[in-house]
């Protein structure tokens, strides 16, 4: 028996379906560099995208086993990789964030349901994947990545753009970082757009596979500066389980669909505590409130993260849980929930926004 | 201008049926007040021809006309309702 053709390993790679995509993924353009040699030693690489693909392990048995069953294979060699895709399959770069392939926004309508906290381990999680990331505090009044990630510094200055802050793998920019210590920022709603807008613009963000955008609360003047000035991804919306949070949490995704920003689920934060003395799991703000409101408005459920007294203290000590404790229940729901959001994020990558012509 | 949608499917309008459009409050009116294009009779040409057109983040377009009129944030259900 002769050895395969590149077309016959094609054909039996063409046999995997993305998941999330609903594609095979040879149509997708994911294997790459195929190679048969004489002796039928077959090898390729899998280029996924994102480093965070939750199916990961899955995809790579699955091309060796298909790619093993055809006749004359004597060796298969998977190389997985991963090249995120721009969001939007854009003619041209945007123009206020040139380097940037996607921007996810975390947002959550109510305050005070762990926002920052999601969105800190968020992007650690996603950075520590293999990804390069961002994290935009757009919190101008309330700023809290700094202390969160430990970069408490002036921001350094070049060719007129400021550097962001690089603390944890991840390149940081939050007003925090502007106006330290502990006056306040006092601002009009105009004022905060502005801000916003020059976070992005004038802070030489290089390039990134992921921005991740900290919202603060409200459905008001930083939400809708970010969905007017940037082609966002999609938006993440955190809420905690009890009735007074999802209800709030509900009016924040409605918002964003208005605004035409694809809502990428729902991730409840606090949805359990295990108590450290008794061992009992503890449902203080009840539990799956998130999931049925998902349920109800026909978006996703990404996943659901305890409280836990290290989640607190590592936030304040400024190295996120994913890092400082990945073994811990908290930062595997994180990691988790992280790979859930780069999988709906890359389904945006091979979408088109609508395209305008004057003549 | 000639909208091409995320479906494929294209959408043309001309730039007085966008001008009289226009969505803004100066256009409008707002507070109960009568909006310009409630007093007006007719435009003039330069307030009709479009200069330039702006995506407004994923969810409308800016037209900015030549008469310097730039304040109409057209969003896509408003736009796909114009040619229904």
């Amino acid at each position: 028996m002769g050895i395969p053709s590149s077309q016959q390993v094609l054909e039996a790679l063409s046999t995997i379906q993305d998941p999330d995509l609903g594609r095979d993924v040879v149509s997708l353009g994911m294997i790459k560099e195929l190679d048969v040699s004489p002796a039928g030693r077959v090898s390729f690489t899998f280029e996924l995208t994102t480093p965070a693909c939750p199916v990961r392990d899955r995809f790579k048995s699955q091309a060796e086993d298909a790619v093993g069953a055809l006749g004359g294979v004597t060796g298969v060699e998977v190389r997985m990789t991963a090249n995120v895709r721009p969001a939007f399959m854009r003619p041209k770069p945007s123009e206020i964030l040139p380097g940037v392939k996607q921007t996810i926004a975390v947002a959550s309508g109510k305050g005070g349901v762990g926002k920052s906290t999601v969105a800190v381990n968020l992007a650690a999680a996603l950075s520590k994947s293999g990804a390069a990331v961002g994290l935009l505090d757009a919190d101008i009044y309330g700023p809290s990545v700094p202390v969160m990630t430990g970069s408490r510094r002036m921001p350094q200055q070049s060719n007129g753009h400021l550097l962001p802050i690089e603390a944890h793998g991840m390149k940081l920019m939050s007003f925090g970082h502007l106006n330290p210590g502990d006056e306040p920022t006092i601002y009009r709603g105009p004022m905060v757009g502005k801000a916003i807008e020059a976070m992005m613009v004038q802070v030489d963000w290089g390039r990134l596979d992921y921005l991740v955008i900290d919202l603060p609360p409200g459905t008001g003047d930083a939400s809708l500066t970010l969905a007017q000035v940037v082609p966002l991804t999609g938006v993440a919306i955190v809420c905690t389980p009890q009735d007074v949070a999802t209800d709030i949490a509900v009016k924040a995704l409605q918002m964003f669909r208005r605004l035409n920003v694809t809502p990428l689920g729902l991730i409840e934060n606090m949805s359990w505590y295990v108590c450290p003395s008794c061992g009992h799991r503890h449902e203080i703000f009840s539990h799956g409130g998130a999931e049925s409101a998902a349920k109800r408005l026909g978006v996703p459920f990404l996943g659901a993260i305890p409280l836990e007294e290290g989640i607190r203290e590592d936030a304040d000590s400024g190295t996120p849980v994913v890092i400082s404790r990945p073994e811990s229940a908290g930062a595997k729901a994180f990691v988790e929930i992280a790979s859930q959001v780069a999988a709906r994020t890359s389904i945006q990558s091979f979408r088109q926004l609508p395209v305008i012509n004057v003549h | 201008m000639t909208v091409t949608w995320e479906n494929g499917a294209h959408s043309t309008y001309t730039g007085e049926q966008l001008r009289w459009a226009c969505p803004c409050a100066e256009c409008r009116g707002e507070a109960g007040a009568p909006g310009r294009l409630s007093r007006v009779k007719s435009l003039n040409d330069d307030e009709l021809k479009i200069r330039d057109v702006t995506l407004v983040g994923q969810y409308a377009l800016q037209i900015a006309f030549e008469s310097g009129h730039a304040t109409g944030i057209y969003t896509f259900s408003l736009l796909r309702s114009l040619v229904q």
